[in-house]
């Protein structure tokens, strides 16, 4: 019982369930505001009866050439509203807008390597782990960036897993 | 940064490059380095100025940025040769924003569009200005300068956009609106638009004037196929058709939508809105409040035929089952969810059938009832059952829920949804104190049941059957308030921490916790967990309300020193940043959110809880410094005396305030921060529907902020006014001294009592009245503190007007004194009991008494000028010297008496405090009352299953310790107490020195 719509800023001043959860950050404003004034359709909000905010999505497109992509930047769920497959939905909704919308070739998110729930859930997904990236959290833990390709990576090249890892300061993007 | 630059102001960038390194590396000595040595090469160069002065105001050095900044304005103005480019501007303009003087980097750039009226560059960094400034009309007619100059669509859209804002956010009329459109209309008659945020903004501007159906021409237009999202367009056309009126159309565009989206609930609901041709979903988005919208879906009830309201329903229910039978997989809530729609539907159109509702109820149970969100999805249907059918649906839920399902945690999931209802539907408080006790213990045991069912979990994931805990507690709370046995108070915290134990990320745990340690006086614990939950940012506006009113009333200082600079740095700092964040939205082309940024700026302005914060902070600050009276005065004059405070509580009553907090966290028994019903007695009931309680608050948070905004004024004007009155005592001639002061004060008296609700002689009589011991303090009821400041000031005031010539002018002495003696002898033993009166006797010692000790610091201070002990002599002098020993004197009593209270408190043994504690859990051989919660627990966490609950329970159930908790209790509750201690210690000191250096007179 969802209802996806554009997250708007009030959202902000609704979304205290989600993200007193100890796994989803809560991000400076200009952060969120940001998103929002330069990606504002990589970002939604799923809304269940009575106006409960449910979980969100935030992401953005950037990148040149081959590497023109979507990323998936946070995705959350409130602890009532899991194992219902939301964030699959929202997930999916990004990637079509990469996918049609904006014609990116892959998805890309950064995940800690200890989140096993999490990277089982993406692999679910169609994810597949590119690459490690070494102690890419606060400088302590590694993070996994993993990815999935879109249609117009015929050939699946993006997601070629590289065989070492890199460190934060090789990352293209932040 | 540099590389983006070029030629800077006529200097090559190599030379640039380093400074902008080092300022970003924030060496900012170095920077300054380099930049002093460039600036010997180019002394009058703007640019270099400009760069200089910013590294300066980084390195704290304002003035000398400022004058830096003025210095390359006047270059700029000065030499027409000097290139005027945008970056030495926009360097000048981040140094003039950071020093507060947005105006003049608005009047350089001013002035250089004007010199170079076709450089767009220089006129976007000027819009941008307007755009810092708010000032809407000036942004429109920028934008219509650069629209014209090169005729770019984004350049029009700015315009519109400023315009929108001026009808929205400034005091343009709703006319205007027809000028956007005009200008959109004529861009778009010879250069159509091809962005989809321009058609979005086109359209809102005809939605705003009502011109729906031109909307739906040009949606269906050559212009719509730049909406590249089918649904989306969708949604707008629908809405757009039913604002028009045209509900058979808006209908079938919304079956669309459910088609594609048939789990979107918000368009079932449209589409039944529609098919009733109720326009209620349309209507009252204006009024509805966008932070706390209706939990219930409006309707209204239809003015069909039967035969067409029957027929429509039918048709919405065959379309109903059609999506249902589409949907398959199980997690599309919405087309079962609709069936109850239905049925609700039906019943407000008087062509209802409870028992249908209720079959539609449980079949929606059957599907979802194991799910955490079964009783926030049904809960609206609830609503219009009477109390005996909602009891004939738990029973019917129950029965059904023994048949559905086998899996382990569906059952669990269902069981918790009959709790949930339960508690929803009111029924606890129909339930003796024994089947209360029973259904508590069927809980926990439920919970420790299930523990093996996470056993596989990920530590951070929540695990089966959390929410258990939580109803348990609310439980347990509800026996403390029906039988105010604190054992059941106890051991709802004992169950908590257990939860926390075994989990410690749950945040809900922590949120009761907090709640019930501030209601026992153990604030500092509950300040523990609220760090815990790692409250940032924006969470900051919408979560601080669960502790900062305790906090404002503590003797912990430092902590909500710390809470009250966090919470005023995020509002600021976001005030500060959120125009430049717009001008981002204009750039990036998201007109929408250009409109929504300012709006939401307004939003947190205006926000009640920023109000009280920043008139909070300085009264922590006049606190904290009260025992120092040059130190007060420093912070007084900060403060520019309290004079825009005042001006504050003048405008109070006609500012706009907006309630941004998210009180559904809360706990049932303090549904606000201004309720708490455990003080009162059992009303009967256990739940409390979240009412809408806006007005309530905001006539409260008003009266608050109009009082408190007065202090540091009447502080200010009673330190003077009791000099001043020494002073004319002294003088042998009588030189005048500000006769202002008494008359200003008594001004602020007299609005003082208004505010109490009594005119100023009746204010005095009443003061008088309790301070002579004919009226009881009771008299004062809720507003004690404000009565007895009052009685503080009136004092200050009498001893430089004499007009009412109160007796030795000594009734707040005596006021204090009598309180406190009172509150000293009654109150009981602190460790086991809430805390209720202390919060009150630390304001009286930490405001009350603090403010009057000014006044008699002001007075010593003057009989002994300059520090000399020797006094002057004269008849008056002594006469107010004995007035001011005696009142040193009955401020030593009183603090003593506190003093001593406190340290018996403090001082009783540990073992003593934790015996008292757990002996109103340890009730062995008892069937009855508090204590099987926790026996429950203590025979779990004896006899642990390794291998059935696996290593990471396990081992964290092997660390509960339930005495660790009762000594942690007892440590939060003397950390509270000692703090107290030490502030009335600096007091007593105080008083001590005075009172020696009135004795050495």
């Amino acid at each position: 019982m969802t209802t996806i719509r554009r997250f708007c800023c009030n959202d902000l001043l609704r979304f205290t369930s989600v993200n007193l959860d100890h796994l989803t950050e809560t991000f400076n404003m200009s952060f969120y505001m940001t998103y929002l004034a330069r990606w504002p359709d990589y970002f939604h909000v799923a809304e269940a009866p009575g106006n409960r905010i449910m979980g969100y999505i935030m992401g953005k497109v950037e990148g040149q050439g081959e590497s023109w992509h979507g990323h998936v930047t946070a995705v959350t769920v409130a602890p009532e509203y899991r194992r219902q497959q939301l964030a699959k939905k929202l997930m999916n909704l990004l990637e079509d807008f990469s996918d049609k919308i904006d014609k990116g070739y892959f998805v890309d998110l950064f995940v800690r390597a200890s989140n096993t729930p999490a990277i089982k859930m993406y692999e679910k997904l169609g994810y597949i782990i590119y690459r490690r990236v070494l102690r890419y959290y606060s400088g302590e833990e590694d993070g996994l960036d993993m990815r999935k390709a879109l249609s117009r990576d015929v050939e699946k090249k993006s997601i070629i897993p590289l065989k070492r890892p890199v460190t934060p300061d090789e990352l293209e993007y932040d | 940064m540099a590389s983006k630059f070029g030629l800077a102001g006529g200097i090559p960038e190599r030379r640039v490059r380093p400074i902008w390194d080092a300022i970003d590396s924030r060496q900012f000595k170095n920077a300054l380095k380099l930049v002093t040595a460039l600036l010997s090469k180019f002394p009058n160069s703007p640019y270099c100025l400009a760069l200089k002065a910013l590294i300066l105001e980084r390195m704290g050095k304002s003035e000398e940025a400022l004058s830096l900044c003025l210095n390359a304005k006047e270059h700029l103005h000065k030499n027409d040769s000097v290139l005027m480019d945008d970056l030495t501007l926009s360097t000048l303009q981040i140094v003039f924003q950071r020093l507060d003087h947005l105006e003049m980097a608005t009047s350089c750039y001013e002035y250089a569009c004007g010199k170079f009226p076709s450089n767009l560059e220089l006129m976007m960094g000027l819009f941008n200005c307007y755009v810092r400034e708010y000032s809407f009309v000036k942004q429109q007619q920028t934008a219509i300068r650069m629209y014209k100059l090169v005729g770019e669509e984004r350049f029009l859209l700015w315009a519109v956009c400023s315009i929108q804002l001026q009808v929205f956010c400034g005091n343009g009329g709703e006319k205007l609106l027809l000028l956007a459109e005009g200008l959109v209309k004529k861009h778009v008659a010879s250069h159509s638009l091809h962005e989809p945020e321009a058609l979005m903004v086109y359209i809102s501007i005809l939605e705003q004037q009502a011109k729906y159906g031109d909307a739906l021409e040009i949606l269906s237009g050559k212009l719509g196929s730049l909406l590249l999202v089918e649904v989306d367009k969708l949604r707008i056309q629908g809405r757009l058709l039913a604002r028009v009126g045209d509900y058979a159309a808006a209908a079938i565009i919304f079956q669309k939508i459910l088609e594609l989206c048939p789990d979107d609930w918000e368009c079932f609901l449209h589409y039944l809105g529609c098919l009733l041709e109720d326009d209620s979903n349309w209507c009252n988005r204006a009024i509805t409040d966008p932070i706390h919208p209706p939990k219930f879906v409006e309707c209204k009830i239809s003015n069909l035929t039967d035969e067409v309201f029957d027929s429509r329903m039918s048709n919405a229910s065959e379309f109903v089952q059609k999506l249902q039978g589409n949907t398959g997989n199980n997690f599309a809530r919405c087309p079962y969810l609709a069936n109850i729609e239905i049925e609700r539907r039906k019943c407000l159109h008087g062509k209802g059938d409870d028992g249908k509702l209720m079959e539609a109820l449980i079949q929606y149970f059957f599907g979802f009832g194991h799910l955490a969100c079964f009783t926030s999805d049904v809960e609206m249907f609830l609503e219009v059952l009477t109390p005996d059918k909602k009891a004939e649906l738990l029973g019917k839920l129950r029965e059904s829920s023994a048949s559905i399902s086998a899996v382990p945690a569906k059952v669990l999931g269902q069981s918790i949804t009959l709790f949930k209802i339960q508690e929803l539907i009111g029924n606890m408080s129909k339930l003796t104190v024994v089947e209360l006790e029973g259904s508590v213990v069927q809980m926990v045991e439920m919970y420790c049941k299930n523990l093996p069912l996470s056993k596989d979990l990920d530590s951070q994931e929540s695990m089966h059957g959390e929410e258990l805990l939580s109803l348990a507690c609310n439980v347990l709370i509800q026996l403390y308030w029906r039988t105010r046995n604190v054992g059941y108070f106890v051991e709802a915290i004992m169950l908590l921490e257990f939860g926390l134990t075994i989990r410690r990320h749950v945040w809900q745990y922590k949120i009761l916790l907090l709640h019930l340690y501030s209601h026992l006086g153990a604030l500092s614990l509950a300040y523990e967990w609220f760090k815990s939950l790692d409250v940032k940012n924006i969470l900051m506006e919408t979560v601080s309300h669960h502790i900062l009113p305790q906090m404002l009333v503590s003797p912990l200082w430092v902590d909500i020193n710390n809470l009250l600079k966090d919470y005023l740095k995020f509002m600021d700092d976001h005030l500060r940043e959120s125009a430049d964040l717009t001008f981002l939205a204009y750039r990036h082309r998201n007109y929408s959110k250009v409109i929504e940024f300012v709006q939401f700026k307004e939003r947190l302005q205006h926000s009640n809880q920023y109000l009280v914060a920043r008139v909070e902070g300085p009264i922590l600050q006049l606190k904290q410094n009260a025992v120092n009276i040059e130190e007060e005065e420093a912070v007084l004059e900060s403060l520019k005396c309290g004079i825009h405070f005042v001006e504050l509580s003048n405008e109070i009553g006609s500012k706009s305030l907006t309630f941004n907090e998210d009180l559904q966290s809360r706990p049932w028994w303090a549904p606000t921060s201004e309720r708490n019903y455990l003080l009162g007695p059992y009303e009967g009931v256990s739940y409390y529907p979240r009412e809408n309680s806006m007005t309530e608050r905001e006539a409260n948070v008003r009266s608050i902020i109009e009082r408190k905004s007065l202090l540091p004024r009447m502080i200010y004007l009673s330190i003077q006014s009791a000099s001043t009155s020494l002073k004319e005592n002294l003088e042998v001639n009588g030189s005048v001294s500000d006769p202002k002061i008494p008359s200003e004060l008594k001004i602020l008296l007299e609005r003082y009592a208004k505010m109490l609700g009594y005119s100023f002689t009746d204010a005095i009589e009443m003061v008088l009245g309790v301070s002579g011991g004919q009226k009881s303090f009771e008299v004062f009821g809720s507003d004690l503190i404000d009565w007895i400041n009052f009685s503080v000031f009136l004092n200050a005031w009498n001893l430089s007007s004499h007009e009412i010539g109160l007796a030795n002018g000594r009734c707040a002495d005596s006021i204090l004194e009598k309180y406190v003696s009172d509150k000293v002898s009654s109150m009981e033993t602190l460790i086991t009991s809430p805390w209720v009166d202390l919060p009150i006797l630390v304001q009286l010692v930490t405001e009350s008494l603090a403010w009057h000790g000014l006044v008699i610091q002001s007075c010593v201070r003057s009989c002994f000028p300059s520090g000399k002990k020797k006094k002057k002599t004269g008849f008056a002098d002594q006469s107010c010297l004995s007035r001011i020993r005696d009142s040193v004197l009955s401020l030593c009593n009183t603090l003593e008496k506190v003093r001593k209270w406190l340290k018996e408190q403090i001082n009783r043994p540990e073992d003593e405090n934790m015996e008292t504690l757990l002996s109103s859990l340890r009730k062995k051989e008892q069937i009855e009352g508090p204590g099987q919660v926790f026996q429950i627990i203590e025979t779990f966490t004896s006899s642990i299953h390794d291998t059935e609950l696996g290593e990471r329970i396990s081992q964290s159930l092997k660390s509960w310790s339930h005495v660790d908790v009762a000594r942690k209790i007892v440590a939060g509750k003397c950390t509270v107490l000692s703090e107290f201690l030490r502030i009335c210690d600096s007091k007593s000191k105080l008083f001590q020195a005075l009172k020696q250096q009135i004795a050495q007179a």
